[in-house]
């Protein structure tokens, strides 16, 4: 019988981005990780940390989730107090989650990313992280977005979720729910309501034209949509990605 | 008017209320205050400006054997603060509900202790985070054990013995059984406590007969000025219960429990509430409801349909002590 205080596989995780091994080695040996209070996610609180590292780190270590620590405590802090020996640093005076934590526990096999790609925080849970194969199965959206990431990941579709569509000239929330990579070009399946206005379609369309330009096929499909099926919109998006799906 | 749900959130089930943790994995006020951020963010997001949070937001924090967890409310005091600022920001009013271990006319006096001590850390919570007087904690009077008008002078004299930061944040709810309307208002005429009118628990349980437009106007009259009085509204659930039944070949059909709130409002009965009760002093409203923020979409969007003057109200009306 599960011991009713280990963790269950609900308990919630936030899978923060390490940009400098310096901040890993804080949390190793000093138990805190800082989460700037501007930058912080809608969902910052959680009850794991997991640690993606960045390119920063070196060969071997880079590109996955390797270290997982128990969250003690979200206090809040300058970068000053939080770093003193940089006291004149420009955002000294900004303020920051120090997330104090418990040991850090290795990610047993590490969680790779298997493209070169922005990660953001991802709020997931321990039973997602303990049975990811890759990053793109951490995050958790609604059931009919999981039913279709099943399938591309069945029908062995090169794609990300959650993927970064940003540039200079797009916005900065301009993200696409599920990327398709294939030999016709690149689809971007997003997930959105039903527009609300003129403005909001003419928003849209001018966003849609910038991805063109940027070899982008957006596809756009409402919530109903793809819950009605997820199989007919993977067709479509295979198609335009010149995707052949094996039946 | 504001409309407000309690704690859990179902249109966001990932969004929790507190470090439920259990005290092995070391929970914290400041993780709560963590999650009470991210459920912030969604309720201004939402357009969302009343929330009961929970009123285990500092776990432990009066648990008499586990002295590691009582300081919690004043280690915290920035990250109070900054949460009492966020929730201002957003104008979103805030109160508490503690539970019915919460018995401050008991006859134990440790009970009552317990009791007091659970009252004060939600208050001084209520006091760190800045929080205008609107920002309540409620309770009900307690038990009768054999004595109505007994029971209700232990209840003044528990509340007289309370610090006055403690007694300056609580509020007095009639509840379904026990104590009702009549006695409520005799409790705030000897303590000053501003009163909540809950309309499904003044239907099961008055005494003295009032209707609901009197018994609620008499209620509204206990709150100062300057501060807009919060009652609850439910509806009571209709459907049947179906109960095992070992030893029998069908279950055991049995009708509802009036006192059990429905998962939604029924929206007909809050508007013909609202429209009977439209000339007395403006009040927000606590909806107690099983779908909770779901239910409490879901009326808005009712309100639109069937009593557009009753949505117009609620979105255009600046807030009392705003």
């Amino acid at each position: 019988m599960e011991d009713e205080n280990s963790p269950n596989g609900d308990s919630p995780v936030l899978v923060v981005v390490v940009n400098d091994p310096a901040d890993l080695a804080r949390a190793q040996r000093e138990g805190w990780y800082r989460i700037p209070l501007a930058r912080a996610p809608a969902r910052v609180a959680a009850e794991w940390l997991a640690f993606y590292q960045t390119g920063a780190f070196p060969a071997g270590e880079r590109w996955a989730v390797r270290w997982l620590a128990p969250v003690r405590g979200y206090r809040l802090a300058t970068r000053r107090e939080l770093i003193p020996a940089e006291p004149e640093h420009l955002r000294a005076g900004d303020l920051y989650y120090r997330v104090t934590l418990g040991p850090l526990e290795p990610v047993e096999p590490p969680i790779l990313s298997r493209r070169l790609r922005r990660i953001t925080f991802i709020p997931t849970t321990l039973a997602r992280l303990r049975e990811a194969g890759e990053i793109n199965d951490l995050w958790i959206k609604s059931s009919a977005q999981e039913r279709l990431w099943s399938a591309i990941k069945g029908a062995e579709i090169e794609a990300e979720r959650q993927y970064p569509l940003r540039d200079d000239d797009l916005a900065e929330h301009a993200l696409a729910d599920f990327a398709l990579f294939g030999p016709a070009g690149r689809v971007a399946i997003i997930v959105e309501d039903e527009p609300r206005d003129e403005v909001e379609v003419r928003e849209t369309r001018a966003i849609d034209y910038l991805l063109v330009a940027r070899d982008w096929l957006a596809l756009r499909v409402t919530r109903e949509q793809l819950g009605a099926d997820p199989g007919g919109l993977l067709k479509r998006a295979s198609a335009l990605a010149g995707i052949q799906l094996v039946k | 008017m504001r409309l407000g749900f309690v704690a859990k959130s179902i249109a966001r089930p990932e969004l929790k209320s507190h470090d439920a943790r259990r005290w092995q994995n070391n929970p914290h006020l400041s993780v709560s205050l963590a999650y009470l951020r991210d459920m912030l963010l969604y309720l201004a997001h939402s357009r969302i400006d009343m929330y009961r949070m929970s009123s285990d937001l500092a776990p432990y924090a009066t648990h008499p054997d586990m002295p590691q967890f009582h300081k919690q409310v004043a280690e915290c005091a920035a990250e109070l603060a900054a949460m009492g600022e966020l929730a201002r920001s957003r104008d979103i009013r805030l109160s508490f509900h503690p539970g019915q271990h919460v018995v401050l006319n008991s006859p134990e006096p440790v009970l009552v202790a317990h009791s007091a001590a659970d009252l004060t850390v939600l208050a001084s919570i209520l006091d760190a985070m800045g929080c205008r007087p609107e920002a309540v904690v409620v309770m009900h009077v307690g038990g009768i054990y054999e004595d109505r008008q007994r029971a209700c002078e232990r209840f003044v004299a528990a509340y007289r013995a309370l610090p006055a930061a403690v007694r300056r944040r609580l509020s007095l709810e009639n509840d379904d059984t026990r104590f009702g309307v009549v006695d409520t208002l005799w409790v705030h005429g000897e303590t000053g406590v501003p009163l909540i009118f809950d309309n499904l628990h003044h239907r099961l349980n008055n005494p003295d007969g009032r209707s609901p437009q009197a018994a609620l106007a008499a209620c509204l009259a206990t709150w100062p000025a300057g501060i807009t009085p919060k009652i609850h509204f439910s509806s009571p659930r209709t459907e049947l219960n179906i109960e095992p039944a070992p030893g029998r070949p069908t279950p055991l059909i049995r009708p509802p429990q009036w006192r059990n709130h429905a998962d939604y409002v029924n929206p007909f009965e809050f508007i013909d509430f609202m429209r009977a009760t439209s000339d007395l002093r403006p009040f927000d409203v606590m909806l107690e409801a099983k779908a909770k923020d779901l239910a409490l979409l879901q009326l808005r969007r009712d309100l639109a349909t069937y009593a557009p003057e009753l949505a117009q109200e609620m979105s255009a009306a600046p807030h009392g002590g705003k």
